[in-house]
């Protein structure tokens, strides 16, 4: 009987520790262990989803993940269902995030905030710009605030697709900064980047305030003008174009997009993601990728983003307020 | 810009070689098929198709699209016709005459019909983009908050003109619709209207499941409800599939007329193919000999809105490949998968890359000849769906109606909002209230208001909108004029005793 006890005893013990070393070896190897869903906050085909799936094939593409990775898309609600979806999920989903994340939550539209997640990855950066019509009278960002100044409603200024965004906010901000009452300013606001477009090509609008990337090819073109940016460098097609800085207001404002996993990822999950984040961003894939969009390299890692994510957490709270769109 | 007949047979000769041939066919057959099913429209999978063209020829994926695109449009108008269960929304005004002509014993001639009227729209809107690219574009800029409104107001005004004799049914169903569209986040203050802090309603109810709704579900309510009702089943006899030349002769000049009207209503950002059908139809209404015809499978009244639509999606290119602008949803996927492969359609386009716009162009000439092939071979197939017992087609309607719905949303809220629009649906057609003047104002009500407010914020006064330009002022008389025509007209046709 002893000797039994004993015997299971030792058994029991060898069990275990063949168990536990089993467990280490998976645990450290093999996270990811199946299928890595990345969801997309948006209808297929729009900036996140493509962003998405761009990930997705460049992953792929250089075995930088071995699992399977499929793209789910669940949009609504400027991205809120998505993130919902995402809190929900194990350590094997991950999202887009943009400052949405941010905005929404300050804004009362959202309980969810980029404290609610595991920010993996600040990826890209595309610049804002303030364009007219090629034949309007404005002749420099300077002329328009000085015009706005003036009369905060003598000029129409597109927006899209929602008030609260990028676009908005850093025109609101570069304005107040030059001491126009931004509650004056009188926005159109559009469906999307497309219609703020075709409004400031038609004349129908007198300014428009858009993604760089969206009004680039128009300018230079020659059928409008882009009269300021809010880039710290020059940009590459056209050197000419003036930022904010160039005509002596200390403003830049990047609009980025990231990556992030549900909270209380564990440290080994994180440390996963950082390699195989640092590594994507040097594929020419990725390179391709962000020079079809239009964006810029704005790599952070995991501990980066934290750390970003709650400087501009500050920054967009100041700005909302500025605009008076807090309660 | 004259024709640049170079870059026009070089185009030809690529959208020609074997592989783009064979993507004209394929996409041209799987667009065909997707646009008959019920909310799963062209850019539904145009967008599931973008992985697959990672890494392909830039032109080549752009005719694949291409094809998809303009098979759906093709594909839209079959269910419409056979079971009154509109595939898409630019093919509702499809179910007016095409339904009714399926009731009479004649769904195989209104198969044929409608794609005869397809391709003689698709003709026309391919010619005006070869020679007339570049004086539309700038015609579609005139468009402004006040022009749209206007525009908006017209389709809406003529949509509720059809409820002839009943204006009042007609006007009940359009401000049911008006009501459905402030659902959401108003995008001129951010203020966020009925949406009981449900986050998928913020961006509203997408039409596509109203129309699902009203459309496919409500009709299987109604036909459970009448299950035994000998009068309500569709002769099972689908009669001819080629059309008698009598038929030809009375399609021939709407397709002819409404082509060119649907193409100019495609080009406008954002107006698209339901907007150009009812245009179309309802004018056709107004000026034809056979006016009281309409309604009871007339094939003016399939022929008009068929042709427009087709000439529509044609046009809808145009702003997107010489303004990088997407005029519809299908064209905005289209636009983000082009510029993930690395081809900026815009004012460029035709100067750095016109080989790229001119294949285009030939493959839709291309793509348009093999759907009609591909549609007219595929009539036979189609009328059996109406031999099939009424007690297995409509449980495969209701369910590809929620699969439908589900890849809208991806969400399952949508399944609960189908059922009540179902029910809608169902005490509308009890009461005889009219569906399309709903849906219509379903698809443009928010941009109506949102032009209308923008309009606000530009000009002073209302009278400074409806004067501000000549375009304003002609909608703003035609809504008048399609509301109040038909009143004068029989006004003077009476009898002065």
């Amino acid at each position: 009987m002893r000797r039994n006890t004993k015997f299971l005893g030792l058994l029991m013990a060898g069990m275990m520790g063949v168990l536990a070393a089993c467990g280490n070896a998976s645990g450290e190897a093999e996270y990811p262990n199946g299928n890595i869903e990345i969801v997309a906050p948006a209808t297929p085909g729009g900036g996140w989803d493509t962003t998405a799936r761009g990930i997705q094939n460049t992953l792929d593409e250089n075995g930088l993940v071995e699992e399977n990775m499929n793209v789910s898309n669940k949009p609504g609600g400027g991205g809120e269902v998505g993130w919902q979806y995402l809190a929900q999920q194990d350590s094997h989903a991950i999202s887009i995030n943009s400052s949405l994340l941010l905005t929404n939550n300050l804004l009362g539209q959202s309980e969810l905030t980029h404290e609610d997640f595991t920010p993996l990855a600040t990826l890209a950066t595309e610049w804002i710009s303030v364009a007219v019509p090629a034949d309007s009278d404005i002749e420099n960002g300077i002329d328009m605030l000085d015009r706005l100044k003036e009369d905060p409603t003598s000029l129409n200024i597109a927006v899209g697709p929602a008030l609260g965004n990028n676009d908005h906010l850093s025109f609101v901000s570069v304005a107040d900064e030059y001491g126009v009452d931004v509650s004056q300013l009188e926005f159109m606001i559009y469906e999307s980047g497309g219609d703020v477009l075709t409004a400031l090509l038609g004349g129908h609008v007198d300014v428009a305030t858009m993604a760089l990337s969206e009004s680039l090819e128009q300018h230079l073109n020659g059928e409008i003008e882009i009269i300021a940016t809010t880039a710290d460098k020059p940009i590459p097609e056209d050197e000419s174009i003036p930022s904010w800085q160039d005509q002596g207001i200390d403003y830049t404002f990047p609009h980025w997009r990231g990556i992030m996993g549900p909270a209380d990822m564990t440290d080994e999950e994180i440390a996963y993601w950082n390699d195989t984040f640092s590594q994507m961003v040097e594929t020419e894939e990725w390179g391709t990728l962000l020079e079809n969009q239009g964006w810029d390299d704005f790599y952070l890692d995991h501990e980066g983003s934290v750390e970003f994510l709650e400087e501009q957490d500050q920054m967009y709270e100041e700005l909302l307020d500025t605009a008076g769109m807090t309660e | 810009m004259g024709i640049d007949w170079n870059s026009f047979l070089e185009g030809l000769t690529t959208a020609l070689r074997f592989e783009n041939l064979l993507f004209i066919i394929i996409g041209g057959f799987l667009g065909t098929v997707v646009g008959m099913l019920p909310g799963l429209g062209a850019a539904t999978a145009v967008a599931v198709l973008i992985p697959i063209t990672f890494g392909m020829d830039p032109t080549s994926a752009l005719i694949l699209m291409g094809a998809i695109y303009y098979g759906s449009m093709y594909g839209g108008s079959r269910s419409s016709i056979l079971v009154n269960t509109p595939g898409d929304a630019s093919s509702i005004a499809a179910t007016f005459d095409g339904y009714p002509m399926t009731r009479k014993g004649q769904a195989g001639q209104a198969l044929t019909l409608a794609t005869l009227a397809s391709l003689i729209g698709g003709f026309f809107a391919i010619i005006g983009m070869m020679f007339l690219t570049e004086p539309l574009s700038s015609f579609a800029l005139q468009f402004g908050p006040a022009e749209y409104f206007f525009l908006l107001l017209f389709t809406l005004s003529a949509v509720v003109s059809l409820s002839r004799g009943n204006l009042i049914k007609g006007f009940i169903s359009m401000f049911l619709g008006l009501m459905m569209t402030t659902v959401g986040v108003d995008s001129q203050s951010g203020v966020y209207r009925y949406t009981f802090d449900i986050p998928h309603l913020s961006d509203g109810v997408d039409f596509l499941i109203i129309i699902i709704g009203i459309y496919a579900v409500g009709e299987v309510f109604y036909n459970l409800l009448n299950i035994k009702n000998e009068d309500l089943k569709v002769k099972s006899d689908v009669g001819k599939v080629w059309i008698t030349k009598e038929q030809w002769k009375r399609m021939l000049g709407p397709a002819i007329r409404q082509g060119p009207v649907g193409f100019l209503i495609g080009i406008l950002p954002g107006a698209g193919g339901s907007i150009a059908s009812m245009i179309s139809y309802s004018t056709e209404q107004q000026i034809s000999k056979n006016r009281d015809e309409f309604g009871k499978g007339a094939p003016e009244g399939l022929a008009a809105p068929e042709s427009s639509n087709n000439a529509a999606g044609v046009g809808a290119f145009i702003p997107l490949l010489t303004m990088g602008i997407p005029g519809s949803g299908t064209t905005a996927v289209i636009l983000g998968a082009l510029i993930m492969l690395g081809m900026q359609p815009g004012p460029m386009l035709f100067e750095n890359q016109p080989e790229i716009a001119w294949t285009f162009i030939n493959s839709l000439f291309i793509g348009n000849i093999v759907l009609v092939i591909i549609n007219l071979a595929l009539v036979g197939a189609l009328i059996k769906i109406l031999k099939t017992p009424s007690k297995i087609l409509y449980p495969i309607i209701l369910v590809l109606g929620f699969i439908g719905a589900y890849t809208l949303g991806y969400n399952i809220i949508d399944f609960y909002i189908l059922i009540i629009f179902g029910l809608l649906g169902l005490a509308m057609k009890l009461l005889d209230i009219p569906p399309a003047p709903l849906i219509l104002a379903v698809i443009i009500g928010s941009s109506l208001e949102q032009n209308f407010r923008m309009a606000n914020v530009r000009y002073d006064s209302f009278m400074d909108i409806l004067t501000a330009s000549p375009i304003a002022m002609v909608f703003a008389a035609l809504t008048i004029l399609s509301i109040f025509l038909p009143k004068i007209l029989n006004y003077l046709a009476k009898p002065k005793v």
